[in-house]
């Protein structure tokens, strides 16, 4: 089964002052396996509600999303995730899902290797197999080991933002949903966060990561543009080769043909 | 000022949850101010109002037994050089008689009159309430019989005097300022004048005597007066008996039990008030901490400090005071309960009615603190930038450490979060640590005087001598009934004890209690310092005495009793909470220095099994002898009646303090967890969204408050098990107990303890749960 999360006719309404507002329009989309797929709109098109929606952190208005999850044997199998409940949607998160936020959010009164350790736990007891793969996962995203017990408050934007990659992979989920990682970041901490990003997803983590900036979907191999709350194009880029103009190119020319 | 009320509006509606827990500590603390404030300046003064209104002057002299030689000539000689007026008048008088009362039985001082009782100037009896359909054979009883002693208009009472029974239909309470108290000593009774005459013919010749209430001249000591008057009846004529009171002294023994009850209501609500008054700051200084950004918001815009600082003065203030005059108000509704104790008590009748300084000092005491704390609270709104407002006050990364390491904890994952949550906040459990234990010690205090008062009443303390029961036999058999009382199986460690009173230097007197084996004395914890007289030249005075004269052990000290007087070396210090503390013990060998024994009538104090024996050997020891017998009291009746108040009042406390300490937890709780779940709202969007589930981070929230409250519980139970004891020593010094030893039971703290803590828990539970209703997205984007 190659796809991952699958819509039907999602939609998502918000209700502002007695007016309603579609946010996002009856979206038939899918996510595959092993992907690094860019969500890309303008300002308020609905990307990020997209991103939460599909992740089962916010729950759509109308519609389903089906995710192949692994159920208790480790077996795939295509879950509605709308039907869930609160807690059955923490436990689908816990196993399925990685997030990594544009303002990280770290838990600043827990030590770097306590914010991988808090998401570890909740899906392997052992604390020591949890402790040793923190700590490679920290060692990966070139994090130093004397950073290991600093807190959140003591390193700085791009150190924290690459702990925040290391929280999401710790407990290996199926995909890891980034929301404008490289945001608040600037451009050479930004490119490591994407270097990241990047390696994981080479290595055959699926990836959905919602930008505006056009530098960090080029690291994608799918585009969709979302606009209006409708996806308005795909632009399927192939793997990412470091320094490929003419991918570059094909990026800009399906952004400008959305009217971007 | 339309900006202030605005911005104060603003700040009411998005706070709407603190704000309203910030008003009912406000309330809280404003009813029990209240309550303690109207206890102590209503409720208390009224007896000695109720004494002036009646014109009770400085007190009466009781001189009965044999009047032969005393007449209306020989009182005015007494009387007349020392005092500005005098009433005399005649009734019947009788000392010790069993009266039921409550559950089981006083034994005071009666005096009996008929009408003429309410035809007095001085010193009035006046009716409180009566049936005037009943016409013959009625009685008014004591205001305290329909307070406490369980009786109503109509209900028939009946009670023994002088071996004969009396039926009389209740047709009145009176309220009376000598008579009408047990703690005082004696009881006024006034029957038809049909009933009187037929008892008059009865009893005239033995039990006539004359009550005289007088007012001293300013000059007198009434000390001295009181000996002096005493010491030439006797002069006048031996067998008589006269005994002055003051009425300073009726006063006190009126007010003193539930005195004693309202310092420790008083101390304790002092103690939650200071607990209230904590929270309130942490609250306050929170509540402007949370609204750091909104501040920032509004100084950025150009608003100025004096504008915001002013619009939170309007809601804390505004809050403060409709808060506290809701409290006082709502003082006045609980009051009810507490003068029920207090009327019970004092046997004097009084209505709660509004007291303008018991209901403003409240309300200015909770608004002005609530002023105070603003104020220094908001001050530092003044000096804050805008954008260091805006960044929520951070001005400084704080670089914690890390006590619970979530790769080496060997503790659960939920426990291990909640002890990490424990330490980032140690301030706000540093406050639920002292708040919770200080509760505990007050309801382990409340927990003592439940247990010493109610349920297994600390006889040693309450009484000076505890025994099965007591019979008085006149001196002509005495010897004889010694004798028929130790053959007797059911009683056991049978022993003369005489109550006296002894002067000291003219000025005043102790009650002695004198034994003619000390050593069988059944309550040796009397003495909390040195030991119990032996020898003739021996005597154990208070601690009350010996620390208003400046005597200690082995000091020698005169006592006169009559023309006779003697000194004796002090051997030990008792407690007593009767008798305002002045009481003395001695043996009659060392009596024998003041007094000839030989006419007096022998009282034999006995053990036995329990309150159907008593009464079994005092009825069989008067169907032996008759008029023989001076008086019988069973104790354990007389101890049921007399702890009939105690045990309401107690019990009363109990709960009350109980629940006052499990609702001011609660919204302490409540204010806390708030704060804590509004301060940590980014955290707990974290974890949601990483996949914890609601109910763990519930859990991880309750959990996190229970190592301060559970620490605290045991911590303060031990403390309090340990300090309860010197603390009601320090209340109960001025009443004359130096050093208490009462019982707490251990099973009762731990189950304070353990009830506390389950309340706390609860709670947090419940409060914690509003994260649940939050969604991870929302969290995180509130940011």
């Amino acid at each position: 089964m190659n796809t991952l999360i699958k819509t039907n006719k999602l939609c998502k309404t918000f209700s502002n002052g007695g007016t309603m507002q579609h946010v996002l329009k009856n979206i038939d989309m899918e996510i595959y396996k092993g992907d690094f797929t860019i969500i890309m709109g303008a300002s308020g098109a609905g990307k990020s509600t997209l991103l939460y929606a599909l992740s089962g952190m916010d729950k759509p208005s109308l519609g389903e999303i089906y995710f192949t999850a692994l159920d208790e044997k480790g077996d795939e199998k295509l879950t509605n995730i709308t039907k869930m409940t609160t807690d059955e949607l923490a436990f689908f998160r816990r196993k399925n899902c990685g997030f990594v936020f544009q303002q990280v959010y770290l838990v600043d009164s827990m030590s770097l290797l306590d914010n991988l350790m808090v998401a570890g736990l909740l899906t392997n007891k052992n604390k020591k197999e949890v402790a040793q793969r923190a700590k490679e996962i920290l060692k990966s995203v070139d994090i130093e080991e004397s950073l290991w017990n600093k807190f959140p408050t003591q390193i700085s934007g791009g150190e924290a933002q690459r702990v925040g990659i290391a929280r999401a992979l710790i407990s290996s989920p199926r995909l890891i949903f980034a929301d404008e990682p490289t945001g608040a970041l600037n451009s050479k901490t930004g490119k490591d966060v994407l270097d990241a990003l990047t390696a994981f997803n080479e290595g055959g983590q699926s990836i959905v990561m919602v930008t505006h900036d056009i530098t960090s979907a080029r690291r994608g191999n799918r585009v969709l543009y979302v606009k209006d709350g409708e996806i308005a194009g795909e632009c399927n880029l192939g793997k990412y080769v470091h320094g490929d103009k003419e991918r570059h190119q094909k990026l800009s020319d399906f952004l400008t043909g959305m009217g971007w | 000022m339309e900006k202030t009320i605005l911005l104060a509006k603003s700040n009411f509606r998005k706070n709407r949850g603190t704000s309203i827990g910030l008003f009912f500590l406000m309330l809280m603390a404003a009813m029990l101010v209240g309550v303690s404030l109207l206890i102590f300046l209503d409720a208390y003064p009224t007896a000695a109002k109720e004494a002036k209104r009646l014109d009770a002057g400085d007190g009466y002299l009781w001189i009965g037994e044999e009047l032969q030689g005393i007449d209306d000539e020989f009182i005015e000689d007494l009387l007349g050089a020392d005092t500005e007026r005098y009433e005399a008048g005649r009734c019947l008088g009788y000392s010790n008689v069993s009266l039921p009362f409550g559950n089981g039985n006083v034994v005071p001082g009666l005096v009996v009159y008929d009408s003429r009782a309410f035809e007095t100037k001085m010193n009035r009896t006046e009716i409180i309430t009566e049936d005037t359909s009943i016409t013959e054979g009625y009685i008014y009883l004591p205001y305290q019989f329909f307070t406490s002693g369980g009786y109503d208009l109509g209900d028939v009472y009946t009670f023994e005097l002088l071996g004969k029974k009396y039926s009389f239909d209740v047709r009145g309470f009176i309220n009376t300022t000598y008579f009408g108290c047990n703690n005082a000593g004696n009881y006024e009774f006034v029957i038809d004048d049909e009933s009187y005459e037929k008892l008059y013919e009865r009893d005239g010749d033995t039990a006539e005597t004359i009550i005289v209430s007088f007012d001293l001249k300013e000059d007198v000591n009434p000390g001295s007066f009181r000996i002096r008057v005493g010491n030439d009846v006797l002069s006048r004529n031996p067998g008589a008996i006269a005994l002055a009171a003051l009425l300073p002294d009726t006063l006190s023994s009126k007010t003193f039990l539930s005195l004693i009850l309202a310092a420790s209501f008083l101390t304790m609500t002092i103690i939650i008030v200071v607990v209230i008054v904590l929270m309130l700051s942490n609250s306050i200084a929170n509540y402007i901490r949370e609204n750091m950004k909104t501040i920032g918001a509004l100084k950025a815009i150009g608003y100025t400090g004096r504008v915001i600082i002013g619009s939170l003065f309007a809601l804390f203030v505004f809050m403060a005071c409709v808060g506290s005059l809701v409290g006082a108000g709502l003082s006045y509704t609980l009051m009810p309960v507490m003068v029920k104790i207090i009327v019970g008590q004092m046997g004097v009748p009084y209505t709660v009615s509004f007291n303008p300084v018991c209901s403003i000092i409240p309300v200015i005491f909770v608004v002005a603190f609530t002023f105070f704390v603003t104020f220094l609270a908001a001050g530092k709104i003044r000096k804050i930038h805008p954008i260091v407002a805006l960044r929520e006050g951070v001005e400084n990364h704080n670089f914690r450490r890390n006590h619970i390491r979530l790769d080496r904890s060997v503790l659960g994952l939920n426990i291990s979060l909640a002890l990490k949550s424990l330490f980032t906040n140690m301030k706000q459990n540093t406050i639920t640590f002292f708040v919770t234990g200080l509760l505990m010690f007050v309801c382990v205090v409340a927990l003592l005087m439940y247990e010493n008062f109610s349920r297994n009443p600390k006889l040693g303390i309450l009484t000076f001598e505890i025994c099965g029961g007591v019979v008085a036999f006149d001196y002509e058999t005495k010897e004889d009934a010694l004798k028929y009382l130790e053959d007797r199986e059911d009683a056991s460690n049978i022993r003369r004890m005489i109550q006296l009173n002894i002067n000291y230097n003219n000025e005043d007197r102790l009650v002695t209690y004198i034994f003619d084996d000390v050593s069988k004395m059944n309550n040796k914890e009397v003495c909390y310092k040195g030991r119990l007289p032996e020898y003739d030249n021996e005597i154990a005075v208070s601690g009350t005495f010996a620390k208003q004269y400046g005597y200690d052990i082995g000091d020698e000290v005169r006592f006169d009793y009559g023309e006779k007087n003697s000194s004796y070396l002090i051997t030990g210090l008792v407690q007593t909470c009767n008798n305002f503390g002045k009481e003395a013990v001695m043996s009659e060998k060392a009596a024998e220095q003041l007094i000839d024994f030989e006419y007096i009538p022998g009282y034999f104090w006995f053990d036995c099994d329990d309150a159907k024996t008593s009464q079994k050997i005092l009825d069989e020891a008067t169907e032996k002898y008759g008029d023989h017998v001076v008086s019988a009291m069973n104790f354990f009746d007389t101890l049921e009646g007399n702890m009939t108040t105690f045990k309401d009042i107690s019990t009363l406390m109990l709960v009350l303090l109980c629940s006052i300490s499990a609702v001011v937890i609660m919204l302490i709780l409540y204010l806390l967890i708030k704060a804590f779940i509004y301060n940590k709202r980014r955290d707990y969007g974290i974890y949601k969204a990483i996949g914890y589930t609601s109910g763990s981070l519930v859990l991880q929230t309750a959990l996190s408050f229970m190592p301060s409250i559970v620490l605290a519980a045991v911590v303060f139970a031990f403390g309090s098990y340990y300090a309860a004891n010197p603390y009601m020593s320090m209340i109960m010094r001025s009443f004359g107990l130096m050093k208490c030893n009462f019982d707490i039971p251990v099973p009762g703290v731990v189950m304070i303890a353990i009830g506390l803590v389950l309340i706390a828990f609860a709670f947090a539970l419940v409060q914690s749960s509003k994260v649940r209703k939050i969604e991870a997205y929302r969290m995180l984007i509130c940011e």
